[in-house]
C-alpha cells in the first residue's frame, strides 16, 4: 500500500507525516513536486502535507495548485484514491478546485481559506497566525470519507492547529447548506465537551460554522486545518492530558491515517 | 480626504517573480506576457489636518525605506503607461487594514484617521494592444490573481 | 587606497569616505604587513574580519581567560559555528547561539527573521537536522516615554521571528522577554538553535585534509550576491545614533526562510551524497562578514589558501568587488569539495531542487580553488583585487582594552509592609516581566516536526523527542536577569547560569552544556568593559562550580561550547543593563519522565527547597510596587546550588515528584501562583509560611514572599513524600513542607495563624493572561 507525500518548495511537515503513514502499516514515500508526474498513478493514496508551500505567495495553495503534479493528482483522485490534505495541503485542494469538488471535473474554486479572525464578544481580539491545541468534532458518518473511515459520529479528537489562514469563507449562496446536506463538513471546531460555541476560543480562527475539515461529495478526498501527523503519539499531547503517559497509548490523530489504511484495504476490492 | 500610498519594493519582487513564472509556466501566457510587477496600496482616509504632512507620517510608519520607495497621491489614484495595473482587494472583512487603522489611531494618536483600505496592484506589462491587453488582464486577474471568495479585482485604467 | 605617506587625518578621511570604519593605527598596520598600499577591497575585508562582531578583538582574551569550553562530553567546543555535545555513543545535540541586536532595533521584523535564519544556519551547516530555536528577548518599557517604539519594536520582532521560524518549519522551544527602559533605545534580540546529528556524520566548516593539494572547488550556493547588509558587521560594532538612522537602515538584511526551506533540504541530499561516497568536505554558512569571513575562516582553519574569481559568483548586478567580497546577503552556503564531487553538487542545486526558479538567480556556482599556499587572493575581472596573507585576515587583532569599576550607589530601601496583598499579589500578575508569555508563543510554531513534548508554558524548559525510536529527550532554557546585571554585573553572570540550570533541572533533565550570549554596551569606555569581564568572571565561577552531574566527582565545569558577544549596545542615552544571556542544553534519559509545572492533584504535598534571604536587590517586588531597585541582589551559594539541582532532578527521575517550578522573578509568590494559574488551572493551593526556612532571620512577610533566592516548589506525589524527604536530606537540604494542594479555586497565604492573602484563582489568572497583552498593545 504505497502512499506518495506530496513536497512542494516550502512544505514543512512532510517528515513527521512519513513516520504517521508508515507507523500504520503503510509504504509512505516523499514524492518530490517536480518528478515526472505519470509516476503518481503507481500509488494507492496521496497526502500533501502542512507547510508555506512557494511561502504562501498570492495566497496559500494558490501557486502550488497551479503545478502539474495537481492535475496528475485530480486524475488519481476521479480514479477514487484517497487524498489526504493537512493544512496547508488544504488549502492547495481549495485552490485546486478538488475540495469541496461539488462540481466534478470542472476544478472550479468554490471556497477560500481566509486569513484568521478571533472573535469574542463581538470583539476581534487576535488576527493572524496561532498555534495551539483544539478539539474537534466528527460531524459525519463513520466510512463517508476516507481520511476518517473509522470515526464514530460524534468522536471528538484533540488535535493541534497551526495556521494564519483557516478561516473557510465561501462567496457561492448555498453552498455551506449542500456541505452540511451531503455530509461533506467532516470535522468542526468544538470545545472539551462536543459544543460548538461560534467564538474564540473554541472556533479557533472564525470559520464558517466553525469547520475544521471537509469531504469531497464522492469520499475519498479529506482536507483538514488541524494536524493529525502531531498527535500521532499520546506523548505528543499537552502535560496536562491524562493519556500521555499511558504506555502504548495511540495519539487521537492516529486514526486519521489509520482510517486511509482502511479506506484503501475496503474500497479497492 | 484621502491618501493613497503606492508602495513597491526596491529590491526584488520575489512574490511577482513567482507569479510571472507561474503565469508563463503553468498558464500559458508566455507569449504575451512581458513583466509582471506588483505594488502594495494603502489608502488612508482621515477627516482633518494637513494632507502631506500626514502622508509624510504615515509613509514613515507603513513604509520600509531600507527595502521600499513609495509614491502619495491625495483624493486621486493614477497610473502610469504600458501596463494593466489589476487592484486585488478583499471583500470580506479586512483584518489586516483594521489593525493598522488602530495602530495609527491609538498607538500614534492620529484621532482624524477614519478608514484604511489595503490592496495589491499588480502591474501586468503585456505584447498586446490596449483592448486585448485588458481583456487579458482579466483573464489573469480570475484565473490566478484573485480567489472570487475572498478578493475581488478591478481593472484601474 | 593610498595609506602610507600620508598622514593620520588625511588617513582617516579617506577612510571614513569609503564608509570603512577600521582606526587608522589598524590601516597602517595592514600596509605595513603587505608592504604596500592596501587596495579597497583588502581594506573592506579587513574592516569586517577585524570588526568586533567577528574578531571579537575586544572581548577574546577574556572568555579564554575565564570561560570553560572543556569536558569529557564536549565533541566540539567552541570552534567552529556551532557547539557540538554527546548525547550517546550515536547520537549528538548540536547548538548555537547568536545576538542580532542593532539591525533589529531599526528594523524589527527582518533584524529578528535574520536572527532566526543566521542561527539555524550555524546548526545545519554542521550536518545536523536543525530541530528546534529560542528566543531570549529585552525589550525597553512598554509604559515608559518610549512606549510607542518600544512596542513596535517588540510587535516588529515577534512577527520576524514567527514568520521566519513558521515558514522553515522550525519549532520554537523556548524564550523568555524582559522590559526594562535601560533597552528602550537598544534592543537585544538573541536566538538560540539546536540541531541533532549522528556523530559520524558531523561535518566541519574547515576546508579538509588534501583540499590544497588536490585542488578542491570553492562553491557557493544560495541567494544571488547583492549589496544587502553592507557594512552590517561593520555597524553592529558602533552605538546607534538617531541621525544614523537612515545610513543604519541600509545595513539591514533580507531574509527568505523559503529559499532556506529549500536549501535545508538540498543540503540533505548533499549530507547524503558525502556519507555515501565517504569523502569529506569542509561546508560552512555565510554570516558576518559574508564571503570573505566564511571563505578565508574556512581556509586558515584547513591551514590552506585559496583562489577565488569574483567573477564566477552569482549575483544580482554587476557589484564592485569590495561589495561582492563582504556583503551579507543572506541563505547563503560555502562547500569545499573535491572536483570529483562537482557535477553531483550543482546538480542537487540547480536542477534537483530547481534553486534557479525557487529564486531568481539563485543557484550553486563553482567560485574558486584551494591551494597549498598561505593567500587568500580574489579576482575580479581578469585582476586582482585582494591578495593578502590568509591567517593575517583571520586571526584579527586583539585589543586590552582598560576597565575600571562602575560604583553602584542605590541603596536598600526603607519600605513599609503592603496593607493588602492580594492587591500586590495581582499587581505583581499582571506586570509585564511576570505576566504570562501565552500572547506571543501562541504566534509560534511550537509543534511542527512533531518531537514537542513540553512546550512553551507548561514548564520551566521545553523538551523535545527528536529521534523517533529512541526514548532521550533534548531540554532547553534561557535566561538572564538584566536587573540583577545593573546591581552587580558579577552576580548577574552568576545567577543566569544558575537559574538556567535550574530550569532545565526542573523537569527532569540533567544540564549538560551551556552557550552564552554576553550584550554589553561600549568596549572602548572603561566602565563599560569592567562590566563584560565581571560578568564573565560570574559566568565562570558558576559554571566551575555547578559541575556537570554525571562526571561531579571529578568536578567538571559545565561547558561552554558555544557564544556570542555583542557590545556597542548603548545609545547616548546610555548603555544596556548588562545582559549576560545563557542558554542551558539538558538530557533526560526516558522523556517520558519529564514533568511540568501546572499543580497535579489535590491534597498532595508542597515542598520548599532553597531558603529565603534578604535578596530583593533588582526584584520584581521592588520595582514594579516601589519603583525602586534596591542593593541586595540575589546571590548563587554554589553547594546549596548544586545540591538543589540534583536533589530535583533524582527526585523526578525516581518518580517523587508530579510538578516542579523554579523560584527567579517574582520570588516564591510569583512561583506558587504560577503553578496554580498556568493551564489548565484546575486546582488551588494553601501555603503557610511557617515552614519556610530563612536564611536572614525575622524576614517580614513581604520580603520572604517575594525575595528571589534561588530555590524550587515541589509538588510531592502522594505517598512519597518519605521518599522525598529522606533524598532531599541526603543532599543536606532541608525539606520545608509549606503547604498543599486543594480542590478550591483559591490561593491561600497564611503566617503566624493570620491570613496573608487569599486570591481568586480565575482572578488571577485573568491578571497574569492579560498583563503581556496590555503592553504589547
Amino acid at each position: 500500500m504505497r502512499i506518495a507525500v506530496i513536497q512542494f518548495p516550502g512544505t514543512n511537515c512532510e517528515f513527521e507525516t512519513l513516520v504517521a503513514v508508515n507507523e500504520v502499516g503503510m509504504e509512505g514515500e516523499i514524492f518530490r513536486w517536480n518528478r515526472p508526474e505519470g509516476e503518481l498513478s503507481s500509488f494507492d493514496g496521496f497526502i500533501i502535507p502542512g507547510g508555506f508551500s512557494y511561502q504562501d505567495r498570492l495566497r496559500a495553495g494558490a501557486i502550488a495548485s497551479k503545478e502539474p503534479v495537481l492535475k496528475a493528482l485530480k486524475e488519481e483522485a476521479a480514479k477514487k484514491k484517497p487524498i489526504l490534505g493537512i493544512c496547508n495541503g488544504f488549502q492547495i485542494l481549495v485552490e485546486s478546485g478538488l475540495l469541496p469538488g461539488l462540481v466534478p471535473g470542472k476544478g472550479e474554486v468554490e471556497m477560500a481559506l481566509a486569513q484568521n479572525v478571533m472573535i469574542s464578544k463581538g470583539e476581534i481580539v487576535r488576527r493572524g497566525y496561532y498555534c495551539d491545541w483544539v478539539y474537534l468534532r466528527h460531524d459525519t458518518s463513520p466510512r463517508r470519507c476516507s481520511g476518517s473511515y473509522l470515526i464514530e459520529m460524534g468522536s471528538l479528537l484533540k488535535i493541534p492547529i497551526a495556521h494564519g489562514e483557516g478561516n473557510l469563507v465561501t462567496a457561492s449562496p448555498g453552498l455551506i447548506k449542500k456541505l452540511n446536506d451531503q455530509e461533506q463538513v467532516v470535522f468542526r471546531y468544538c470545545d472539551r465537551n462536543g459544543r460548538m460555541i461560534n467564538e474564540f476560543p473554541v472556533n479557533v480562527n472564525g470559520s464558517t460554522e466553525s469547520i475544521a475539515a471537509i469531504c469531497n461529495p464522492e469520499g475519498n478526498v479529506l482536507g483538514m486545518m488541524p494536524h493529525p501527523e502531531r498527535a500521532f503519539f499520546a506523548w505528543q499531547l499537552p502535560s496536562f492530558d491524562p493519556r500521555k503517559h499511558r504506555p502504548n497509548e495511540p495519539g487521537p490523530g492516529r486514526r486519521i491515517f489509520e482510517s486511509m489504511k482502511r479506506y484503501i484495504e475496503v474500497e479497492s476490492c | 480626504m484621502l491618501i493613497n500610498l503606492r508602495v513597491w519594493l526596491k529590491i526584488p519582487d520575489a512574490e511577482a517573480a513567482t507569479v510571472k513564472n507561474t503565469l508563463i509556466r503553468r498558464l500559458g501566457y508566455g507569449k504575451v506576457l512581458e513583466d509582471v510587477k506588483k505594488e502594495r496600496l494603502i489608502s488612508i482616509q482621515v477627516d482633518s489636518g494637513d494632507p502631506d504632512e500626514l502622508a509624510k507620517a504615515f509613509a514613515r510608519e507603513l513604509v520600509n525605506e531600507n527595502k521600499e520607495s513609495h509614491k502619495v497621491l491625495i483624493d486621486r489614484l493614477e497610473f502610469e503607461e504600458g501596463y494593466v495595473p489589476v487592484k486585488v482587494a478583499l471583500h470580506i472583512e479586512d483584518g489586516e487594514a483594521i489593525a493598522i487603522r488602530d495602530r495609527l489611531r491609538k498607538r500614534l494618536g492620529y484621532q482624524n484617521v477614519v478608514d484604511i483600505k489595503k490592496a495589491t496592484v499588480w502591474k501586468l506589462y503585456f505584447r498586446l494592444l490596449k483592448p486585448e491587453a485588458q481583456i487579458t488582464a482579466r483573464e489573469i486577474a480570475e484565473k490566478l490573481l484573485i480567489n472570487p471568495h475572498k478578493d475581488s479585482y478591478e481593472i484601474m485604467m | 587606497m593610498k595609506i602610507i605617506g600620508l598622514a593620520d587625518p588625511e588617513v582617516e578621511s579617506s577612510l571614513r569616505g569609503a564608509g570603512i570604519g577600521m582606526s587608522v593605527d589598524e590601516a597602517r598596520s595592514i600596509a605595513e604587513v603587505l608592504g604596500r598600499d592596501p587596495t579597497l577591497t583588502e581594506l573592506f575585508c579587513y574592516d569586517a574580519m577585524w570588526s568586533e562582531h567577528c574578531s571579537y578583538k575586544s572581548s577574546r582574551a577574556t572568555l579564554k581567560e575565564f570561560l570553560p569550553s572543556d569536558a569529557p562530553n564536549v565533541v566540539m567546543g567552541p570552534v567552529e559555528d556551532s557547539g557540538i555535545v554527546a548525547i550517546d555513543d550515536q547520537w549528538c545535540v548540536v547548538i548555537s547561539h547568536e545576538s542580532h541586536n542593532h539591525p533589529s532595533q531599526i528594523l524589527p521584523n527582518e533584524g529578528a527573521a535574520t536572527g532566526i535564519g543566521g542561527i539555524v544556519r550555524d546548526v545545519n551547516c554542521m550536518g545536523a537536522m536543525v530541530v528546534a530555536t529560542a528566543d531570549p528577548l529585552r525589550f525597553g518599557d512598554p509604559f515608559g516615554p518610549k512606549a510607542s517604539k518600544v512596542r513596535w519594536v517588540a510587535e516588529g520582532v515577534v512577527d520576524g521571528i514567527w514568520q521566519y521560524g513558521n515558514a522553515l518549519g522550525v519549532p520554537n522551544m523556548a524564550g523568555d522577554v524582559v522590559f526594562s527602559e535601560s533597552f528602550d533605545d537598544n534592543c537585544l534580540v538573541n536566538v538560540v538553535s539546536l540541531g541533532i546529528v549522528r556523530r559520524d556524520q558531523i561535518i566541519r566548516s574547515r576546508a579538509p585534509p588534501l583540499a590544497g593539494e588536490e585542488g578542491y572547488d570553492v562553491i557557493l550556493v544560495g541567494k544571488p550576491t547583492d549589496s544587502s547588509g553592507l557594512g552590517g558587521v561593520t555597524f553592529a560594532s558602533e552605538a546607534l545614533r538617531a541621525e544614523d538612522e537612515e545610513t543604519n537602515r541600509g545595513a539591514v538584511q533580507i531574509p527568505d526562510p523559503f529559499l532556506k526551506n529549500v536549501l535545508f533540504k538540498a543540503n540533505s541530499d548533499l549530507f547524503r551524497l558525502v556519507r555515501e561516497s565517504g569523502i569529506e568536505i569542509g561546508f560552512k554558512d555565510l554570516g558576518g562578514g559574508g564571503f570573505t569571513c566564511a571563505s578565508s575562516e574556512m581556509g586558515a582553519a584547513g591551514g590552506f589558501g585559496m583562489e577565488i574569481d569574483l567573477d564566477g559568483m552569482h549575483k544580482a548586478a554587476d557589484f564592485p568587488p569590495e561589495v561582492l567580497s563582504i556583503a551579507e546577503t543572506q541563505e547563503r552556503f560555502l562547500i569545499i569539495a573535491p572536483q570529483e564531487l562537482r557535477e553531483k553538487i550543482l546538480k542537487i542545486y540547480n536542477e534537483d531542487w530547481d534553486l534557479p526558479n525557487v529564486y531568481e538567480g539563485a543557484r550553486a556556482s563553482v567560485v574558486g580553488k584551494i591551494n597549498t599556499g598561505d593567500r587568500f587572493t580574489l579576482r575580479h575581472k581578469g585582476e586582482i583585487v585582494c591578495d593578502v596573507p590568509i591567517r593575517h585576515l583571520t586571526a584579527g587583532i586583539r585589543y586590552q582594552r582598560m576597565e575600571k569599576e562602575r560604583i553602584y550607589s542605590e541603596a536598600e530601601p526603607k519600605i513599609s509592609e503592603p496593607e493588602d496583598y492580594n492587591q500586590v499579589l495581582l499587581k505583581i500578575l499582571s506586570s509585564p516581566n511576570i505576566a504570562s508569555r501565552e500572547h506571543i508563543y501562541r504566534y509560534y510554531d511550537t509543534e511542527v516536526l512533531g518531537n514537542a513534548v513540553i512546550r512553551p508554558g507548561e514548564a520551566d524548559a521545553g523538551l523535545i523527542a527528536p529521534v523517533r525510536g529512541e526514548k532521550f529527550g533534548v531540554a532547553l532554557a534561557v535566561d538572564s536577569n538584566p536587573f540583577y546585571g545593573r546591581i552587580s554585573p558579577y552576580w548577574g553572570g552568576a545567577t543566569a547560569v544558575a537559574e538556567a540550570m535550574r530550569n532545565v533541572a526542573a523537569i527532569g533533565a540533567t544540564p549538560v552544556t551551556l552557550t552564552d550570549c554576553l550584550n554589553y554596551g561600549n568596549p572602548e569606555k572603561p566602565e563599560a568593559f569592567w562590566e563584560f569581564r565581571e560578568g564573565v568572571k560570574g559566568l565562570a565561577e558558576s559554571c566551575k562550580n555547578l559541575w556537570l552531574k554525571d562526571y561531579r566527582d571529578e568536578r567538571i565545569p559545565v561547558p561552554i561550547v558555544s557564544g556570542n558577544v555583542s557590545f556597542y549596545n548603548e545609545s547616548p542615552q546610555g548603555s544596556v543593563d548588562p545582559s549576560p544571556v545563557i542558554a542551558c542544553v539538558g538530557i533526560i534519559k526516558d522523556f517520558d519522565k519529564a514533568i511540568t509545572m501546572e499543580l497535579k492533584a489535590a491534597g498532595e504535598d508542597l515542598y520548599l527547597i532553597g531558603p529565603r534571604f534578604d535578596e530583593l536587590g533588582g526584584s520584581e517586588y521592588y520595582q514594579t510596587i516601589f519603583g525602586v531597585m534596591g542593593a541586595n541582589v540575589p546571590q548563587v551559594r554554589f553547594d546549596l546550588e548544586r545540591s538543589m539541582i540534583y536533589a530535583v532532578i533524582d527526585a523526578i527521575d525516581e518518580g517523587l515528584l508530579t510538578a516542579v517550578h523554579d523560584i527567579s522573578n517574582g520570588g516564591l509568590a510569583a512561583t506558587a501562583m504560577e503553578m496554580a494559574i498556568t493551564r489548565p488551572a484546575r486546582y488551588g493551593m494553601e501555603l503557610n509560611l511557617d515552614g519556610v526556612v530563612c536564611g536572614d532571620l525575622d524576614l517580614r512577610t513581604d520580603k520572604l514572599l517575594f525575595s528571589e533566592s534561588s530555590g524550587f516548589l515541589l509538588e510531592a506525589k502522594a505517598g512519597k513524600e518519605q521518599r522525598l524527604e529522606e533524598l532531599l536530606r541526603s543532599y543536606d537540604l532541608l525539606p520545608a513542607k509549606i503547604g498543599k494542594v486543594t480542590a478550591k479555586r483559591r490561593i491561600k497565604i497564611s503566617r503566624f495563624g493570620k491570613t496573608v492573602a487569599d486570591l481568586d484563582l480565575d482572578e488571577a489568572r485573568n491578571a497574569w493572561t492579560r498583563g503581556l497583552v496590555e503592553a504589547m498593545r
